[in-house]
């Protein structure tokens, strides 16, 4: 359960969303790109951390990944591991992944069961939804990349929109205000 | 000692009995859209993909497969029905097409709503009044039975059923319905000859329909306005609903020809059930709107003879063989 500043309380019961594309660089350079690189985190409220690895070996200075799947991989057929459509991150009545889907219930939404659902994804022009982001690292012993949960659900007008479920312009500002949520602690 | 043996008879006996279909690319077809590379064919795959395409397991009460909406006798279509019929006696909103030489084709869907050949099965399986259940629930049905698990142990050398495994092998039986054996091939290929009616219907057919309907596929793979009007109760703007662009609005997948004497009722809602008819909406009542294509934009005038004709030539895609084909029907395993 989440008190948000603006009065709202939410709770969420799913979270899960796809990070693609990590790459590594050093003053601006690449110097490392992982190969096969779709990871799909799932929180629950006994686990709300997620690890990536990364090389050890290199010195870098950010990182560098995408919050959802590239348009060439949404048009390649059916994949396995995270990629796996029973995993349900991939809509079925239409071809496409959900690159984040987030439900719960808020105080603040209109209908009678208070919830919401927001299935953010979209691999077709103008509602290509994937988003990337930039971090920087300063000190490589210890990364801790958040998504800041709050902030994310403080931006949204709950008693306006509680229902996002296709590819849309809605989906994609959805899209862009969760990828500002990214941060290094 | 002796009853491994027994055992291992059996199991020849099973691989022998068990004819699938094999793909292949007729001679001087182009070459297949399908990527084999992500999806190399074997015919244990194909196998499993058969089985599954007649299994009921796939719906949430056991009672619907693929083969009831998409049967072999009608091209496998579902016959007769204008909208397709699934769980619960529910009725969908679209007409289920015709399904060959899937191999070839781009995009799926009158609306072109699915991008890979691979996702397809997903929808029918999801669709509250198709299947209405869901690809996790069908792993678990299908894991949990020990026909599955020696089907996918020899398909993929795994035998635990995963999303993936499971709809490429329903994709590899798919991309082997394959109808190139109709009369028109036949004359193709100078084995026939057509009777001067079909060669004036198809002369016909080249000047009238071919832009759209392309030879040796029946069909340039793209999406259009055919001129047929808004079903008012239905609203289905067919491609807009994917894209969501103006300039997609009405525009439906155009189908392939091959074998259409038996897949009626036509158009995407079933509204034709006769070719007479589809012939007469082409001529007389072509409907004007933005997305209309210029080749139908000047009425297409035909005699009543001639159409009888383009009728005539319609029939030679008819492909016997290939409905009557037993590699694609379905064998009891057990
Ligand atoms: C309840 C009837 C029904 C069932 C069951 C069903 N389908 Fe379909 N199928 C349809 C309809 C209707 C369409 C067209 C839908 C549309 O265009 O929106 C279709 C379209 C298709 C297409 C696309 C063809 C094309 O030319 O675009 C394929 C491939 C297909 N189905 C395969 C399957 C498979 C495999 C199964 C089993 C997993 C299945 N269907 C189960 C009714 C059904
Ligand atoms: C501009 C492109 C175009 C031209 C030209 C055209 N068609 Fe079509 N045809 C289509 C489209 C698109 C559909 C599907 C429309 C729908 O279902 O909404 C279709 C559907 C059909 C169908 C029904 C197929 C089925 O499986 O339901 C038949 C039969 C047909 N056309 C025959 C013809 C004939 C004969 C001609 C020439 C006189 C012709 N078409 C010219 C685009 C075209």
């Amino acid at each position: 359960m989440y008190h948000l500043p603006n009065g709202n309380t939410v709770s969420i019961e799913i979270l899960k969303f796809y990070i693609s594309g990590i790459e590594l660089f050093e003053n601006s350079k690449i110097i490392w790109r992982e190969k096969e690189s779709f990871h799909l985190y799932s929180a629950d409220s006994s686990n709300k951390t997620f690890s990536l690895t990364v090389p050890t070996k290199f010195n870098f200075d950010k990182i560098k990944f995408n919050l959802g799947i590239d348009s060439l991989t949404n048009v390649s057929g059916v994949m396995g591991g995270d990629l796996d459509p029973t995993k349900g991150m991939y809509w079925a009545w239409q071809s496409g992944y959900i690159n984040f889907k987030i439900e719960g219930k808020s105080n603040l939404v209109s209908n009678p069961k208070k919830e919401f659902q927001f299935h953010l994804g979209g691999y077709l022009q103008p509602h290509y939804s994937i988003q990337t982001t930039t971090l920087p690292i300063t000190d490589k012993s210890k990364i801790d990349i958040v998504f800041d949960i709050v902030q994310f659900l403080s931006e949204i007008d709950f008693s306006k929109q509680n229902h996002i479920m296709s590819p849309s312009i809605k989906a994609l500002e959805f899209s862009q205000l969760a990828i500002k949520c990214f941060k290094v602690k | 000692m002796k009853r491994v043996i027994i055992i291992f008879i059996a199991f020849l006996f099973f691989a022998f009995v068990v004819e699938v279909p094999i793909f292949f690319t007729p001679k001087k077809w182009p070459k297949p859209t399908y990527n084999f590379l992500k999806n190399p064919i074997s015919k244990e795959k194909i196998l499993l993909g058969k089985i599954l395409f007649y299994d009921p397991i796939l719906s949430k009460d056991n009672t619907i497969s693929c083969a009831s909406c998409h049967s072999q006798y009608s091209a496998f279509t579902h016959i007769d029905h204008a909208l397709s019929h699934g769980i619960h006696d529910s009725i969908g909103t679209r007409n289920s097409p015709a399904l060959m030489n899937l191999a070839w084709q781009k995009t799926f869907m009158w609306d072109g709503a699915i991008n890979n050949l691979d996702v397809q099965a997903l929808a029918p399986i999801s669709h509250p009044s198709e299947m209405g259940s869901n690809i996790n629930e069908v792993i678990k049905k299908i894991n949990a039975l020990k026909k599955y698990r020696q089907l996918f142990k020899r398909a993929f050398g795994d035998s635990v059923a995963t999303g993936e495994n499971t709809l490429k092998s329903i994709s590899q039986f798919l991309l082997t319905i394959i109808s190139a054996n109709a009369k028109y091939d036949k004359v193709m290929r100078k084995e026939q000859t057509f009777t001067p009616q079909e060669e004036n219907g198809y002369k016909l057919f080249k000047k009238n329909c071919s832009v759209c309907h392309t030879e040796p596929l029946f069909t340039n793979n793209e999406f259009a306005n055919n001129g047929i009007s808004l079903d008012t109760k239905l609203n289905d703007y067919g491609k807009y609903k994917i894209s969501k662009q103006s300039t997609d609005s009405l525009k439906f997948k155009i189908p392939t020809l091959r074998n259409i004497e038996f897949t009626f009722p036509y158009m995407h809602d079933g509204r034709f059930k006769k070719l007479s008819e589809v012939l007469n909406h082409y001529t007389s009542s072509i409907k004007a709107s933005k997305t209309l294509p210029k080749e139908l934009q000047k009425p297409i005038v035909l005699s009543s003879n001639e159409k009888v004709d383009i009728i005539a030539f319609l029939l030679t895609l008819t492909d016997k063989e290939f409905i009557f084909d037993k590699r694609y029907s379905y064998q009891n395993l057990n």
